[in-house]
């Protein structure tokens, strides 16, 4: 009995000083998630009493399916794939919201004479196997046009190759990629979905609810070490890259100074709310609101539960003041 | 040395001239052998990129045949999973260059009952394994070595990868659809792919050897670094993402070129080498393209060696000829300095001066007689001269006192009268050479007689001089109160005519003026008329007369006239040194003008009249030289009660 107390004890003990948080960002290493290799490197989630681990997800596996299934207590995700999830019955929260816009676009080869949504119609859309699809599809509806969709992985070949008319990219990452494989700027027609009253925020902060309830504080300490980690990392653009190109040379992955600078740049740009009345790390009524009507739009939300701002957006105990 | 002088000029252009040939003859030697080594490098650079590139096609194209023959065998047969496997498997194990290959058929291609098979055979280590690369987490139609030839219907080489599976080994694969006939319809079966592992592509590009900083590099469809020596790059950078890093557009423009297949040479700063050369050509079946860099710094190394050699001979050799031109020069024209120190020291009287001698046969030995010639000449000709110098002195020493014995001759002490107030006189002579041929006399004959004489001898110098002498004896001797001024002009005629073979002859004016009456008698042999002055009439000359000079014929009758002279009368005589003087333009004073100067002057004495008439005179001439005697006197008559002298 009581070396299962002094068990007990100094497991708690243990606890008390290090909770053991395995975090996972949507996609592999790349400076999407700078923030938060600084944060880790620099010890800001040491210094909130976090063990943090980054185990990143792949092409294959969304980082939402590791939090749904247990293997991540915290993930990065697409805000409009996490409500899908939501409705789908996951009961995950938002906790932070990082990106205030939309990075997502569609470009087109200005030699396929594609220039305007209605000229899309009845084209080839290559887009990730991994999702994003809600804002395109709304976008279609909108503008009452259809497009075939042609699922691919994640690189750009097909659309060089000319396999598809255009093709949807994130604006920090494969639209410069594209400009990276040799095609000019002035080459492509591009179509930024903010410019079509679809500015969706986008990345964000995910927990269960349960876990949320129990480890309030541990979330809070996270979403506050992450956001000094993004912080530190606006400031320290070179050393943050550094830790950027270490994580994917450690996965193995091609990995480019150039780019990763590029989609650091216009990651930051997209935490900033600009406009938006909207402090740094928190969701928007009314962008959660516009964010719902795009996915009632894009989805067939018949059987889905449905659920509302409060419930779908909670900041951990720790960092209701 | 003197920058004036002329063997520096000589020299200064000489190199001047040698400096612009051989720097002319340098930049179009350089300009060619730089053409030259460009040219060549080009050569050799298309050369190797070649020779690489057939390399590179004669491993790339056997493996091309692979899907291509099993892509026939698909279509044609049906096999089972097991022999498809073992199919696979052996077709690895024969094929060196392959390092994995699979055949992924389309959902439900294989069998109706399963959605996805792709039999996959590939190396591990020695063994030859196999396995289905389908999972959920596999979805192989969406990889881009299915997807895009799927797309396409078209075999597709594949971006370069790193294959996990494969120790991390570069790879990459050529996939190739294959078609099945399912209702008459020729529809896609699924997609054939060989993995080959990209290290022989390295180290054929890697054997590309530029001299000791150029290289071969290799870049993908999509600009990816395959090879490049800086490891870094590889897989990491594409061709325009390290002309962004590098900040060099030009850059971009040859990935730009590079992937869309074409060959060119160009020229662009790589930053970490320099300068360099590129010359990228397409690998016809994976559309890749390799570049070969040519650093310039290398390239023109021996260029660069040579221009080093050749500057610092073209500076010795600009140091000689520098010397051998000073020296030559200063041998051929050194002479010179010599002559003209030579000439200097004649020039000062040493004519005695050794000239240098000058040995060869041309110009400057030409000059050296030349001056030798000079040199003996006015040796000779100053010799002369001192002799006629000193002879010429002796005649103006002899010259000085005829002419001193000449005035002598001649009164020249004014008044000449203090003891006869009835007249004032005076006179005036000036020879134009040392001595003259001009006369003027007067003395009493008694008491109430005053005789005067003016003259003019034909001709100038010591003849007429001496002739002058003559006359004035012969006046003064034939003068007395008993003959009168005719009889004294005939006796002087008759003694000067005999024995006169030199032909000469005297104008002569005779006076004898009665000072208690005024009586004038004279006679005027030849000469200028005088001027009588009156105090209320303008002056008028007497009339001319018609009697011949003196001294010409033995015989002749000169005639005595008379003309009373009032009261304080003047007589002004002259000789034609007075109307005759000429002024620089050959203007003769004449007679007009002696008349004004003495109308404007006729209240003065004698003495200021002359003094007037001489400035007249002198004014006119303005400085030019006087040709003749000029003499003048003028005689004032007062009475013989008037107690004053004028």
């Amino acid at each position: 009995m009581l070396g299962i107390t002094i068990l007990l004890l100094g497991w708690n003990d243990c606890r008390a000083q290090n909770e053991k948080l395995v975090f996972t960002p949507h996609w592999i290493p790349q400076a999407q998630f700078a923030g938060y290799y600084v944060a880790l490197d620099q010890g800001f989630y040491k210094d909130e009493g976090l063990d943090v681990d980054i185990v990143h997800a792949t092409a294959n596996i969304a980082s939402l399916d590791l939090l749904k299934n247990g293997e991540a207590d915290v993930v990065s995700s697409f805000m409009l794939d996490a409500m899908e999830q939501r409705a789908k019955g996951v009961p995950l929260v938002n906790i932070g919201q990082l990106s205030q816009h939309s990075a997502l676009m569609m470009v087109t080869k200005k030699k396929s004479g594609i220039d305007t949504p209605q000229k899309l119609h009845n084209k080839k859309l290559g887009i990730w196997s991994s999702g994003f699809e809600d804002v395109p599809l709304a976008f279609m509806q909108e503008h009452g046009i259809r497009m075939d969709l042609i699922r691919i992985l994640q690189t750009v070949n097909l659309f060089l190759v000319d396999g598809v008319d255009a093709l949807m990219v994130m604006y920090y990452n494969e639209y410069d990629q594209i400009n990276n494989c040799g095609i000019d700027e002035d080459e492509l027609n591009t179509f930024f979905f903010s410019d079509y009253n679809l500015d969706i925020p986008e990345d964000g902060i995910y927990c269960l609810e349960d876990s949320l309830n129990s480890k309030g504080d541990a979330y809070a300490g996270f979403l506050k070490a992450t956001l000094r980690g993004w912080e530190y990392a606006s400031q320290h653009r070179e050393y943050a890259l550094d830790l950027v190109i270490g994580e994917m040379d450690r996965a193995h992955l091609p990995n480019n100074r150039v780019h990763q600078r590029w989609m650091l740049e216009k990651v930051l740009e997209m935490m900033n709310p600009g406009k938006k009345k909207v402090t740094k790390g928190q969701l928007l009524k009314s962008d959660f609101d516009r964010a719902m009507e795009v996915f009632r739009m894009a989805k067939e939300t018949q059987g889905l539960q449905t659920f509302g701002f409060e419930q779908f957006y909670q900041l951990p105990a720790g960092s209701k003041k | 040395m003197n920058r004036n002088r002329l063997s520096f000029k000589i020299i200064v252009r000489v190199l001047l001239f040698c400096f612009i040939l051989g720097g002319s003859i340098f930049t179009i030697y350089y300009l060619f052998a730089r053409k030259t080594i460009e040219r060549e490098s080009r050569e050799n650079a298309i050369h190797l990129a070649e020779s690489a590139v057939y390399k590179i096609e004669e491993i790339i194209n056997p493996a091309e045949m692979i899907p291509n023959n099993l892509a026939w065998i698909m279509e044609t047969n049906t096999l089972s999973r097991d022999s498809i496997y073992a199919f696979l498997k052996q077709l690895v194990r024969n094929n060196e260059s392959v390092f994995a290959g699979a055949i992924a058929f389309e959902p439900h291609m294989f069998s109706e009952e399963e959605y996805a098979f792709a039999p996959y055979a590939y190396r591990s280590g020695e063994e030859i394994r196999s396995r289905d690369l389908w999972s959920p987490a596999y979805n192989y139609f969406i990889m881009d070595w299915y997807q895009i030839p799927a797309l396409l219907k078209k075999p597709y080489w594949s971006e370069p990868y790193y294959d996990e599976g494969g120790g991390g080994v570069l790879m990459t694969t050529y996939s190739a659809p294959f078609y099945r006939n399912i209702n008459n319809s020729r529809v896609l079966a699924g997609i054939i792919t060989i993995d080959i592992s990209l290290e022989w592509l390295t180290e054929i590009v890697n054997s590309v050897k530029i001299f000791d900083t150029g290289y071969a590099f290799l870049i993908s469809g999509n600009g990816v670094y395959v090879t490049h020596p800086n490891a870094s790059h590889i897989m990491n950078q594409t061709i325009f993402t390290y002309a962004k890093e590098i900040d060099e557009p030009k850059i971009r423009e040859i990935g730009r070129d590079m992937i869309s297949g074409r060959s060119k040479f160009s020229n662009v700063d790589l930053k970490e080498i320099g300068k360099v050369w590129i010359y990228h050509t397409k690998i016809p079946s994976s559309k890749w393209s390799l570049g070969v860099v040519y650093p310039h710094r290398e390239m023109y190394a021996g260029l660069r060696n040579l221009n080093i050699m050749i500057f610092m001979l073209s500076t010795v050799a600009l140091v000689l000829l520098t010397i051998a031109t000073i020296r030559i020069i200063n041998r051929q024209i050194g002479p010179l300095s010599k002559f003209a120190r030579a000439a200097r020291s004649i020039a000062g009287g040493d004519f005695d001066t050794e000239l240098s001698a000058v040995d060869e046969n041309h110009e400057m030995k030409e000059l050296h007689d030349s001056f030798r010639f000079m040199q003996e000449e006015l040796t000779k000709y100053i010799a002369d001269l001192k002799e006629t110098t000193s002879a010429k002195e002796k005649i103006e020493s002899e010259l000085r006192i005829a002419r001193g014995i000449q005035t002598d001759m001649i009164p020249h002490i004014f008044p000449p009268f203090p003891n006869l107030p009835e007249i004032g006189l005076y006179a005036s002579l000036e020879s134009a050479m040392e001595v003259g041929g001009d006369l003027y006399d007067f003395f009493p004959i008694d008491d109430d007689h005053l005789c005067f004489a003016i003259g003019d001898v034909s001709g100038k110098g010591v003849p007429a001089s001496l002739f002058m002498a003559v006359t004035i004896t012969l006046i003064r001797s034939m003068s007395d109160k008993n003959r009168s001024c005719a009889q004294i002009v005939e006796s002087v005629n008759k003694t000067l005519t005999i024995n006169n073979e030199s032909n000469m002859f005297v104008t002569l004016f005779v006076g004898i003026l009665n000072l208690r009456t005024g009586e004038l008698q004279y006679c005027n042999a030849g000469h200028n008329p005088p001027v009588l002055l009156n105090r209320n009439q303008e002056p008028r000359m007497f009339s001319n007369t018609k009697a011949i000079p003196v001294g010409i014929f033995e015989v002749f009758d000169y005639r005595d006239e008379t003309v009373v002279l009032d009261k304080s009368d003047q007589i002004f005589l002259y000789t034609d040194g007075v109307t005759e003087a000429e002024d620089a333009d050959k203007n003769l004073f004449g007679e007009a003008a002696l008349i004004k100067s003495l109308s404007e002057n006729r209240d003065k004495s004698s003495k200021e009249l002359t003094d007037r008439v001489k400035q007249s005179v002198k004014e006119f001439v303005n400085g030019h030289t006087q040709s003749d005697d000029i003499t003048m006197m003028c005689i004032t008559y007062w009475g013989k009660n008037e107690n004053k002298i004028k």
